[in-house]
């Protein structure tokens, strides 16, 4: 805090004393809350959506995760577009954006946004602006857990 | 937020209203859900050889984590797919691990096929409700017996 402090003047400390004393405080527990069981039932509905392939189709436990992440980022996408999923994300924070949909509206989302700009450069070059950092995040920490992986096997690990 | 909660009840509806139509199987339709407790098949072509599904069916259910199982005995093979208690699923492949090594030490002479997979259990309820209703015969059961093998085989 002393540190923050140096480079400021009596009355940017002041005015900060002063905005402190009316700052809002953050609801965590409710937040945590609301992301706790929104997030929950988006499971919910996966999982539901499990089951009824494996129920119906030739689909067992290991490879019904595929089509069940489809059908949920597919859904999703869906909910961007209708508006829904931008209230439910007000709502529930990250409880709608941690799970696999949370992928589908952000894809969706920059797309609806940079519509203006045109297909090729504004859609097509937006489209992955968000999604992007999950995308090369995701493959970045694979490889880095396979190759922690792979030198331990190396050493006789597991 | 009453139009999301509309949109959701009006998705459930939709797929409950699908659900169910396709096969006609009664019993199996909970199969996933509660204790099922099938009586195991035996698709052997030897009769003299004996069977040992009664035994093997105890066998199984001794082991603390599983709670339900279905056998079916084939010609070469015996499948044996199992339902493992909820908190005991964290430790999943551990268990398959014990359960085949305890098979390999108590029937050295037999070849087992090991699921905790629930299409394999589900298929293998389908089938018993099948044969138990007569409505295939031996032969089409040993297809489909092959066929749930090949599903068990299936990778991601």
């Amino acid at each position: 805090m002393a540190n923050k402090n140096k480079n400021k003047t009596p009355e940017q400390i002041a005015y900060g004393q002063l905005e402190k004393k009316h700052e809002l405080k953050r609801p965590v527990l409710k937040n945590c809350i609301r992301a706790f069981w929104v997030g929950g039932c988006i499971c919910l509905v996966g999982q539901a959506f499990t089951y009824f392939y494996i129920y119906m189709f030739n689909f067992t436990e290991k490879t019904a995760g595929n089509p069940t992440t489809a059908t949920m980022v597919f859904l999703s996408m869906l909910l961007t577009g209708f508006g829904i999923y931008d209230r439910l994300g007000q709502y529930a924070g990250a409880g709608s954006a941690v799970p696999v949909t949370g992928f589908g509206n952000s894809v969706v989302s920059a797309a609806i946004e940079h519509r203006t700009e045109g297909y090729v450069l504004g859609v097509g070059g937006n489209i992955f602006k968000l999604a992007g950092t999950v995308i090369v995040f995701g493959v970045f920490s694979a490889f880095v857990v396979v190759l922690i992986r792979t030198v331990i096997m190396m050493w006789g690990g597991f | 937020m009453e139009k999301i909660f509309l949109m959701v009840l009006a998705f459930t509806f939709l797929v409950s209203g699908c659900n169910f139509n396709g096969p006609e199987h009664r019993d199996s339709k909970f199969a996933l859900v509660k204790k099922t407790q099938p009586a195991p098949i035996r698709l052997s072509s030897h009769p003299e050889s004996e069977s040992i599904s009664g035994q093997l069916r105890k066998d199984v259910l001794g082991f603390d984590s599983i709670y339900d199982v279905a056998i079916i005995e084939g010609p070469k093979q015996t499948l044996i797919a199992y339902k493992v208690r909820h908190l005991h699923r964290f430790k999943m492949k551990k268990i398959e691990k014990q359960l085949t090594a305890f098979l390999k030490k108590r029937y050295p002479r037999r070849s087992f096929i090991v699921s905790s997979d629930y299409k394999i259990f589900l298929e293998t309820v389908r089938l018993q409700e099948d044969m138990d209703k007569h409505k295939i015969t031996t032969e089409q059961a040993k297809k489909r017996f092959k066929e749930i093998i090949k599903l068990k085989q299936e990778l991601t």
